[in-house]
């Protein structure tokens, strides 16, 4: 999946996260802000990788402002800015788990 | 995703709706803020029929946030911050920068907004990404020339006369490299695309000199924090200083500049407060290079007698001020076509 243009996903509510992505040539970068990144950064770091992973983004700047989201919510969040972001139509149901 | 209280929040497109502006502005006037007339679209925050906050957006620049203060600690600026995100997106504006004063520093630094200058406990300028200020200095490490003597000046050129050629030439002749950065905002009389095309054309007999697009970084909307401080004078001065604190903590290393030339400023207050802040603030860091005007006909040339000059179709006395260059662009736009025939 290829990111195209930007996006924004999310609230900053509690309980929710913002998330902003912005097209990058060749590389990708990924900032997180965590109210809880003592605690679950790691955990909040694999949930988003997993989802790049997931649906096949390797380039393009993702920023985070987590306001203490549970996994679920961060995936969908996530899900939702990556494909306002992309140029494709269809979705992949089987990357959207 | 619950809050402790409910808030719905609206829109307001200033130009449909400036009869909303009085409850905005009394809510500005609790917290010592004006109301910026740039502002096109105001994010509100109801609490029953009270309106307890407000953010309103200029372009891609967001200003007058402000909160009731018996709501401050419920995370409402940050709701509101995010909503005008999204509703600037709406007008293709994803890069947003927030000018705010240094005590809200940490404030906004959580809910994604990541500071680039502060000017003393005046103003502080902040950008939604984390590396906005970054990347531009990338882009412009790619551009750096060798030499001992780096030069920069940076100038608006509504239009491009003999008296910037003037500067340009004697910069240039002082340096190893010399990067002409042309402002970028389209604020100006003559649009940028013009602007840059009459400098670039001035200036293509100077092998050294590299003219560069301006950016959000140098002299824009955005390095011009003016709403919140009353006195204009202090207003100026903030927006002096994050612009040249920009410039010396950012551009130019990432150029290695040495030297910033400037122009004797005769006619206009604010740039020569601007002189002075480069004076003041680049000391030490930077040499600042300030040149004489020169004359034509006993008066110092600058651009805005040349936009008189144009309009009252004077082009015999412009030809007096303007290179060729220059003066074959007014005369192919703005002579009145009732003359060319």
């Amino acid at each position: 999946m290829k990111i195209v243009r930007e996006a924004l996903a999310g609230t900053q509510e509690s309980s929710d996260l913002m998330v902003k992505i912005a097209p990058a040539h060749g590389e990708l970068e990924i900032v997180i802000h965590s109210e809880v990144i003592k605690q679950f950064g790691d955990q909040i770091r694999q949930v988003v990788s997993d989802t790049l992973c997931a649906m096949n983004v390797h380039q393009g700047l993702i920023i985070i402002e987590d306001k203490g989201a549970l996994d679920c919510v961060i995936r969908a969040r996530l899900q939702s800015a990556l494909l306002r972001a992309a140029d494709e139509q269809a979705v992949n149901g089987g990357a959207l788990k | 995703m619950h809050s402790q209280l409910p808030i719905d929040f609206r829109q307001t497109i200033v130009a449909q709706h400036p009869e909303r502006l009085s409850q905005i502005r009394y809510l500005l006037a609790d917290s010592g803020l004006g109301l910026d007339n740039d502002i096109t679209l105001f994010v509100e925050a109801w609490s029953g029929s009270q309106l307890v906050g407000c953010a309103g957006l200029a372009a891609n620049v967001i200003k007058c946030v402000a909160v009731n203060e018996q709501l401050r600690g419920e995370n409402l600026s940050a709701r509101l911050l995010a909503e005008v995100e999204h509703a600037a997106l709406e007008r293709g504006h994803f890069h947003l920068f927030l000018c705010t004063r240094p005590c809200n520093r940490e404030r906004f630094a959580r809910s994604g907004f990541w500071p680039i200058a502060q000017s003393g406990n005046n103003a502080v300028l902040m950008e939604n990404t984390p590396q906005g200020i970054e990347r531009y200095c990338r882009s412009l490490r790619a551009k750096r020339k060798c030499g001992e003597n780096i030069g920069a000046i940076v100038m608006n050129a509504n239009p491009f006369t003999l008296g910037h050629r003037h500067l340009v030439e004697q910069a240039a002749t002082r340096c190893d490299a010399l990067h002409l950065f042309v402002v970028r905002e389209d604020a100006s009389f003559f649009p940028f695309s013009a602007r840059l095309e009459m400098v670039r054309a001035g200036v293509a007999h100077l092998p050294n000199v590299v003219v560069h697009e301006g950016s959000q970084y140098i002299i824009s909307r955005a390095t011009f924090p003016a709403y919140f401080l009353k006195e204009t004078g202090k207003v100026q001065q903030a927006w002096s200083e994050i612009d040249v604190l920009i410039f010396r903590d950012f551009i130019a290393p990432a150029l290695g500049i040495t030297h910033r030339f400037i122009g004797s400023e005769p006619f206009c207050d604010i740039t020569r407060q601007y002189n002075q802040t480069l004076h003041d603030l680049l000391a030490s860091h930077i040499e600042v290079v300030e040149m004489p005007r020169i004359k034509a006909t006993g008066n110092a040339i600058s651009a805005s007698e040349v936009r008189r000059l144009l309009k009252t179709q004077q082009f015999s006395r412009i030809r007096e001020i303007v290179p060729d260059s220059t003066f074959a662009h007014l005369e192919a736009h703005y002579r009145a076509s009732a003359e060319v025939a």
